[in-house]
């Protein structure tokens, strides 16, 4: 799974896309419209894979063709129905107590 | 805007057994939402906890909040007009004085998303992977949609009525525009809301308007909604087709499902949760209070029913005494436990269209309308 920063207090925090060769292909992509947990949080065969990245193409995510296939294999691994769930953090309104 | 009493909100926390708050640095700041579990926060999509529905009203720190697209950027109250257009006499224009100054009506809606529970389903759909809190209870309050679609005069050829909202769309996304039909439009209920649990809508529920359908799904109540506009037929658009449709037929995974096989989603279907115990929990032996709360969309709830033996035997819950059409009931059962040991608790409603939730969930593609029995593990020491 990703790395997360998880700076105490810190507003917005940032989750990343996984290591790995399609990283920063998939980060440049993906993140343009929505943050990483969209993904993150997914667990899909390879197939529902493929579908999903020909809808996000044509809503306006930019992946040159000749990387779609190393796109799918990348979520399709990291993302595959056999792994644990995505373990969602909680909010705070910053004012408890109060 | 006004802030949470620090009171209510104190006494709408669950019991002290219960340690929801994580230590400093594992919780994300997020202004107005407390301890809400965090789908996303780009696009806003925050859960609520199971253990929070012992309320009839769930405060607005605690409510679900279900974004598709980015929230509107530049919103100002003065500046905020909502037009009504389309199959009507004469188009007509309204800015939120304007719109406060037409009668109000209040209605305790039980919103949930269609999505809510999607994370359950297998093998598993693509979307946001909702638990079971992507559903809440609020009074809403603000015109009916009925009176002022008068105020433009809906013509005869009227047969949906269309929301479009200030929602900002990423990329070649199709705009979130939905509409709903004539009948349901014109219901007394069906609300132009301006106001949630008696305060002005926040940013993140709709500020300053949204459409409130009650007792359907959370889709169909457009927020930051600024054009109302009357059509002759259904909507087109991605968002009333793939979007928000179920097979007519039941569907295995793989399927090909042809779209006019398909119908749109709209009332709420039966369900109930557990809030307490939670899911993991250890507990002593002796009195377990069983408690939750169950919904039926247009539908009001007949009998919540609790298995503390994995479904072999039933026992009725008492219902809660707060009810309101389309609002849920809350319900508890009193547990004697007496052997220790691990224990599946199930809850199943039942409504008075006569559905009861099933013992396995109706699969479906999108994954919408999850309502199988609602199940909780514990252990008995």
């Amino acid at each position: 799974m990703g790395s997360r920063a998880q700076k105490p207090g810190a507003p917005n925090v940032t989750a990343d896309l996984p290591a790995g060769p399609m990283q920063a292909k998939a980060t440049t992509a993906c993140l343009e419209c929505h943050e990483a947990r969209i993904i993150l949080q997914q667990r899909l065969s390879k197939a529902a894979w493929a579908k999903e990245v020909d809808k996000m193409t044509k809503w306006g995510a930019v992946v040159d063709p000749a990387d779609q296939d190393a796109l799918i294999d990348y979520l399709s691994s990291n993302f595959s129905p056999d792994k644990p769930a995505f373990d969602a953090q909680r909010t705070s309104s910053g004012k408890r107590g109060k | 805007m006004k802030h949470f009493s620090a009171a209510a909100f104190a006494a709408s926390l669950p019991p002290s057994g219960l340690t929801w708050a994580l230590p400093e640095g594992q919780s994300i700041e997020f202004p107005g939402k407390d301890g809400l579990i965090l789908r996303s926060y780009r696009f806003i999509d925050l859960e609520t906890p199971a253990e929070y529905f012992n309320t009839w009203l769930t405060p607005v720190p605690h409510f679900f909040v279900r974004n598709h697209m980015h929230e509107p950027s530049q919103l100002e109250a003065k500046e905020w007009r909502v037009s009504i257009g389309g199959e009507v006499e004469k188009p007509v224009t309204l800015s939120l004085a304007e719109l406060s100054k037409i009668e109000t009506h209040s209605v305790v809606n039980t919103l949930e998303c269609a999505g809510n529970g999607r994370s359950l389903h297998r093998p598993q759909v693509p979307g946001v992977q909702w638990g079971k809190g992507a559903v809440g209870t609020a009074r809403f309050s603000g015109a009916r949609l009925r009176d002022v679609l008068q105020r433009a005069g809906v013509k005869p050829s009227g047969k949906h009525v269309m929301f479009r909202g200030l929602d900002e769309v990423p990329g070649n996304v199709p705009p979130f525009i939905r509409s709903i039909p004539i009948e349901k439009a014109l219901d007394s209920d069906t609300l132009v809301a301006t106001h949630m649990n008696g305060s002005p809508l926040t940013k993140h529920h709709g500020f300053p308007a949204r459409a409130l359908v009650p007792g359907w799904i959370g889709a169909a109540s457009c927020k930051w909604l600024t054009e109302i506009k009357v059509l002759d037929s259904e909507f087109v658009g991605n968002f009333m087709s793939p979007g928000y449709r179920l097979p007519n037929q039941p569907v295995k995974p793989g399927d090909a499902v042809k779209p006019e096989d398909t119908h749109p989603v709209t009332a709420l279907n039966v369900k109930s949760v557990i809030s307490g115990p939670f899911d993991g929990a250890n507990v002593k032996s002796g009195k377990l209070s069983v408690h939750g709360a169950a919904w039926g969309g247009e539908a009001d709830i007949a009998k919540v029913e609790i298995s503390t033996d994995g479904g072999a035997s039933w026992n009725l819950a008492k219902l809660g005494r707060d009810q309101a059409r389309y609002a849920w009931r809350l319900w508890s059962f009193d547990w004697k436990t007496t052997k220790p040991g691990d224990y599946e608790i199930l809850s199943r409603a039942t409504d008075t269209l006569g559905r009861t939730q099933p013992a396995t969930p109706v699969w479906n593609p999108s994954g919408y309308l999850y309502n199988a029995v609602d199940q909780v593990r514990i252990h008995v020491a």
